[in-house]
C-alpha cells in the first residue's frame, strides 16, 4: 500500500478516525494501532507479519535481559548479544544470504574447490532494514541505560506505527516512546504543517521524482551506449533531484501523517544539496540513519579514539557498512567507500587547517559557492554508483563522459533543465518562508481549506504520471 | 585483558563522552535540529481540533474526486476484470457523470492541453475522452526498408525494441549492447503492465502504426505476453484458458504480426520465460504456443524462445545461471521479472540471430 494512492487515502481514514476515537483509552489505542500497522503490512505479503512480529519479540526479550545490567551484568551483555545476532541474522538472510552466496561460490569456483554453498534467493521484506535498525537502537538503549525497557505493547506500536514503518525515519525509542505512552491533545492537531508536509512529499515524488526519471535518468542509466556525455551528466544529476524528491518526499508524507495523529518524528531531511562539504551534506541527507551509524556502530568501533589510521579504519568502516545497508550490491559498498574516503579527506584536511589556527572550514561568499558546487559533483558521483544496476554499468555510464562527446543530446530538454535547476534552488529557500504559508493558511475558513486542497490534489494528480512507482527506498 | 564493551556508553572514563563530543563537531550539525517535541522558532500556525481536519479533509478529497471523476472513471474501467473494477466503476459512474454535467472536467482537459498530455499512453490516467488513439499516417507513404546487412557509423543498422515490462528489462540491455557496437541505432518503447490483452488500457497496434514511420525500424524485437494471462473485458468477459479466448489471442498477435512486417521490417519474436508460479509459467507457455503457430504464416517474422535461455536446461524456473563460468542471478526476487544480468545473457543471444540468421555485419 503505497502513500499516494486511493487504497492509502481510505486506509488512512479509517485509522485516523479510529486513532482519535480511542484516544482516550490508552491500551485500546495502541492495540488499534498495532492492528492497523500490521493490517498495512500485510498489504505487501502477509507472511512477513511474523517477521516483523519476530523482530519485536526478540527486541522485547533482549531488552528486557538488557535491562539487568546492574543486578546481573554478564547475563545482560548476553542477552544484548543474543538479540542483536537475532535481529542481523533476520536482515542478513533475507538481505543478503544470495549475495554472500554467490559471491563466496564464484570465488570458491574460481580457486577450483566447485560450488559449496546453496543457491537462495529469499524475497526482501519490505521495511526490514528499518525495523531491524529500530529494534537493535531500542535494545542498545536500554542496555546503555538510556530508556527503560517498555511495556511489550508499548514496543510493540514503536516498531510497528505504520506512518515510519516502510522507510523510517529511523525514530529513537527515548523520541517516540514517551509520545505512545501519553495521550494526544484532540484539539490540538498541527494541521497546516501536516498537510503542507503531506501535500509537498506527494508532489515531489508523484509530479518531480517521477518526470526526472522517466524523462532521463532511467533512459541514460538502462543504455548508457544510447546516450550522449551531456546526458550522461544530466541523468547523473537528475538522478540526484529523483532520490531527493523520492526520499524526502517519503518522509515528508511519514512525518504529516504522524502529525495528524498526534505524534511528531524527527526531521530527516535539511536542504541537502547546500552542503559545503561531505560532512555537511551527512548532516542533512537522511540524518536519522547518520546519527544511527554514528551512535550504533562508529562510537562502539572506537570513534575518534586513537591515531589517524584508526580514526580513518572507523570512517571508512562505518560508510561501507552504511553503503551495504542501502543492499546487496558491490554498487553501494563502492558507494560507501566514496563517502567515506571524501570523509576522511575532509577530516584530515580539518584537522590540518586547525593545527595551523585557521577555522576548520575556509569561509566567504565566493569559497561557500565552491564548495556547495564541487560537494554536489562529488555527491553525484556517488549517486552514478548508488543508481546503477552493476558495477560495469557504472563504468559503461562513466565512461561515456569521455566517449560521449558530438552527438546529439536530445533528452535534456528546457523542463527537464528547469525542473533540475528548480529543486537544487530551493533547498535555499528559508524554511521560515514556508512557515509563513503554513500560517496563513492556518487561518482560512475551513471551507476555502477544503477548496484549496481539493485544487492541490487536482494540480498533483493531473501533473503526475497514472500510477505510482515504489519509493526508491522501499526496496532498502 | 578484559574485552571494551562497544555499547557500554556510560561516562566513568570520561573518554567516550569526548569522542562523541568530537564527532558530533564532525558529523552532527553545528545547530542540531530540534527535537521533535519542541516547536520550530516563530509563531506557530494555529492547530485544530481532530474533528474539523477530518472535515476538511474529506470535503477536500470530495471536490477532488467530483473534479477528477472521469479520469477516474477511466483509471477503473482500464484495470483488471474484477469486484473491484466492478465496485469503482459503480461509485464513479454518477460523480463522473456530475463532474461532465457541471462542466468541471474540462478543468482537467485544460491542464492536459497545456501540457501537451494527449495520446497513447499507459491507463493513460485521463478522461475517457482522451484515449486518442493516433491515426495511422497514411498521408505520406513510406517506402518499405531494406534490412542494412553491412550497417556503419553513417549508415547505422535501425533496431526498434517493443514490450512489457520484461520487454523493456530485455529492452534496456539489448539498447546498450547494440549502440555499443557503434553501427545501430536501436530505440526501445516500453511500456510496463501493457500486452495485447486490453488494447483499451494501451493500444499497442496504434503505437505500432505510429513508430513505424517515426523509427523505419530495418529489425523489430518484440517481448510481449507477461500480462496477458486475463480475461477479455466483455460483455460478455472471454476466460483465458478457453479456445475462444486463445482465438481472439491468436487473431490479435497475426494483426500485430502483419502490421510489424509491413514495411519490410525483420521481427524477432522474443518467448516469455519460465516463471516462478507454475500457474503462470503454464499461462506463458500457453501464450508462446500461440505465438509459435501464428509465425511461419508470417513471412519476416522469426520466434526466440527465451524459456531455456533463462531457464534450466529441461525448462524449469532457476533464479541463479551459470555463464562464462560465473553463478548469476538472473531473476528478480519477484519471480517474474529478469535482472540485469538475465537480461545481458537474453540480450546477447538476440544479438547473435541479429548476426548469424539475419546475417548483419555487427563488426563495422
Amino acid at each position: 500500500m503505497l502513500f499516494p494512492t486511493i487504497d492509502f487515502a481510505i486506509f488512512f481514514a479509517v485509522a485516523f478516525v479510529a486513532s482519535w476515537l480511542l484516544n482516550p483509552y490508552p491500551t485500546y489505542w495502541k492495540l488499534a494501532i498495532i492492528a492497523l500497522s500490521y493490517f498495512f503490512y500485510s498489504w505487501w505479503d502477509w507472511r512477513f507479519v511474523f517477521l516483523l512480529l519476530a523482530a519485536t519479540v526478540i527486541a522485547h526479550f533482549g531488552a528486557l535481559g538488557a535491562s539487568r545490567r546492574g543486578s546481573a551484568p554478564k547475563s545482560a551483555k548476553a542477552s544484548l548479544v543474543l538479540s542483536l545476532a537475532g535481529l542481523l541474522g533476520l536482515l542478513g538472510y533475507f538481505k543478503y544470504a544470495g549475495f554472500f552466496a554467490v559471491n563466496v561460490d564464484n570465488v570458491l569456483h574460481a580457486m577450483g574447490a566447485g560450488r559449496l554453498v546453496p543457491l537462495v534467493q529469499p524475497t526482501l521484506p519490505v521495511a526490514i532494514s528499518f525495523f531491524t535498525f529500530m529494534a537493535i537502537s531500542y535494545v542498545v538503549d536500554v542496555y546503555r541505560g538510556r530508556i527503560d525497557n517498555a511495556r511489550p505493547i508499548d514496543l510493540a506500536v514503536y516498531l510497528c506505527f505504520f506512518p515510519h514503518l516502510i522507510a523510517g525515519p529511523i525514530v529513537r525509542g527515548e523520541e517516540l516512546l514517551p509520545q505512545i505512552r501519553h495521550r494526544r491533545d484532540p484539539g490540538e492537531v498541527d494541521f497546516s504543517r501536516a498537510i503542507w508536509m503531506i501535500m509537498a512529499g506527494v508532489f515531489k515524488k508523484v509530479v518531480i521524482s517521477s518526470y526526472v526519471s522517466t524523462a532521463i535518468v532511467q533512459p541514460v542509466f538502462s543504455a548508457p551506449h544510447a546516450h550522449s556525455a551531456p546526458e550522461v551528466i544530466f541523468a547523473a544529476w537528475g538522478y540526484a533531484v529523483q532520490i531527493y524528491c523520492d526520499f524526502s518526499g517519503y518522509t515528508d508524507i511519514a512525518i504529516g501523517l504522524a502529525l495528524l495523529l498526534g505524534i511528531r518524528f524527527p526531521v530527516n531531511f535539511d536542504s541537502p544539496y547546500t552542503a559545503r562539504n561531505l560532512q555537511d551534506f551527512w548532516r542533512r541527507w537522511h540524518m536519522t540513519l547518520s546519527r544511527w551509524l554514528r551512535d550504533y556502530v562508529y562510537i562502539p568501533l572506537g570513534g575518534n579514539r586513537g591515531s589517524d589510521a584508526l580514526v580513518v579504519r572507523n570512517i571508512m568502516l562505518t560508510m561501507v557498512l552504511g553503503g551495504l545497508w542501502h543492499g546487496a550490491n558491490w554498487t553501494f559498498v563502492i558507494w560507501g567507500a566514496l563517502h567515506g574516503s571524501g570523509q576522511v579527506v575532509g577530516h584530515l584536511r580539518r584537522k590540518a587547517r586547525v593545527a595551523r589556527a585557521l577555522p576548520a572550514v575556509a569561509d566567504g561568499t565566493l569559497r561557500s559557492t565552491w564548495q556547495r558546487f564541487w560537494t554536489f559533483q562529488f555527491v553525484c558521483l556517488g549517486w552514478v554508483f548508488f543508481n546503477a544496476s552493476s558495477f560495469s554499468n557504472a563504468t559503461a555510464v562513466l565512461g561515456r563522459l569521455f566517449t560521449g562527446w558530438g552527438t546529439g543530446s536530445p533528452l535534456i530538454t528546457p523542463l527537464l533543465v528547469l525542473t533540475i535547476i528548480g529543486v537544487i534552488e530551493a533547498q535555499f529557500i528559508p524554511a521560515g518562508a514556508f512557515e509563513r504559508v503554513q500560517r496563513v493558511f492556518s487561518v482560512q475558513r475551513a471551507d476555502v481549506q477544503a477548496g484549496l486542497l481539493g485544487l492541490v490534489l487536482l494540480a498533483i494528480t493531473t501533473l503526475g504520471p497514472t500510477g505510482v512507482a515504489p519509493f526508491i527506498y522501499y526496496r532498502f | 585483558m578484559s574485552w571494551e564493551d562497544p555499547f557500554d556508553d556510560r561516562p566513568r572514563s570520561g573518554v567516550l563522552e569526548a569522542v562523541r563530543r568530537r564527532w558530533d563537531r564532525i558529523v552532527t550539525p553545528a545547530k542540531p535540529p530540534p527535537p521533535p517535541e519542541l516547536p520550530p522558532p516563530g509563531p506557530e500556525p494555529r492547530r485544530a481540533g481532530w474533528t474539523r481536519v477530518l472535515g476538511v479533509s474529506l470535503a477536500a478529497f470530495a471536490i477532488w474526486l467530483v473534479l477528477d471523476a472521469p479520469t477516474l472513471q477511466h483509471n477503473a474501467q482500464v484495470s483488471p476484470v474484477g469486484a473491484r473494477r466492478t465496485v469503482a466503476l459503480d461509485l464513479l459512474g454518477p460523480l463522473a457523470e456530475v463532474s461532465r454535467g457541471l462542466g468541471l472536467s474540462h478543468v482537467v482537459s485544460i491542464a492536459d492541453g497545456i501540457i501537451e498530455r494527449h495520446g497513447n499512453r499507459p491507463g493513460n490516467g485521463l478522461g475517457t475522452a482522451r484515449v486518442t488513439v493516433k491515426p495511422r499516417v497514411t498521408t505520406t507513404p513510406v517506402p518499405k526498408v531494406v534490412l542494412n546487412r553491412h550497417p556503419t557509423a553513417t549508415n547505422p543498422l535501425r533496431v526498434l525494441v517493443l514490450g512489457d515490462s520484461l520487454g523493456i528489462d530485455l529492452g534496456d540491455a539489448l539498447v546498450d549492447d547494440l549502440s555499443a557496437t557503434g553501427v545501430v541505432q536501436a530505440t526501445l518503447d516500453g511500456q510496463v503492465s501493457t500486452g495485447l490483452t486490453r488494447p483499451d488500457y494501451f493500444n499497442w497496434p496504434a503505437e505500432l502504426a505510429v513508430d513505424l514511420p517515426r523509427y523505419t525500424p530495418q529489425v523489430i524485437v518484440i517481448m510481449i505476453g507477461a500480462n496477458d494471462a486475463q480475461d477479455f473485458p466483455g460483455p460478455p468477459d472471454v476466460l483465458f484458458g478457453t479456445p475462444a479466448w486463445d482465438a481472439i489471442y491468436r487473431g490479435r498477435v497475426d494483426a500485430f504480426m502483419t502490421e510489424a512486417t509491413s514495411r519490410g521490417a525483420q521481427v524477432i519474436w522474443v518467448g516469455m520465460p519460465p516463471m516462478q508460479d507454475p500457474t503462470l509459467s503454464a499461462a506463458m507457455q500457453r501464450i508462446d504456443g500461440i505465438v509459435r503457430q501464428a509465425v511461419p504464416n508470417h513471412r519476416g517474422v522469426e520466434f526466440l524462445s527465451s524459456w531455456t535461455v533463462l531457464g534450466t536446461p529441461t525448462g524449469q524456473y532457476s533464479p541463479y545461471l551459470v555463464v562464462a563460468g560465473q553463478e548469476v542471478n538472473v531473476r528478480e526476487p519477484d519471480g517474474t521479472h529478469i535482472t540485469p544480468g538475465g537480461a545481458q545473457v537474453l540480450s546477447s543471444v538476440v544479438e547473435q540471430v541479429i548476426r548469424a540468421h539475419l546475417g548483419v555485419d555487427l563488426n563495422g
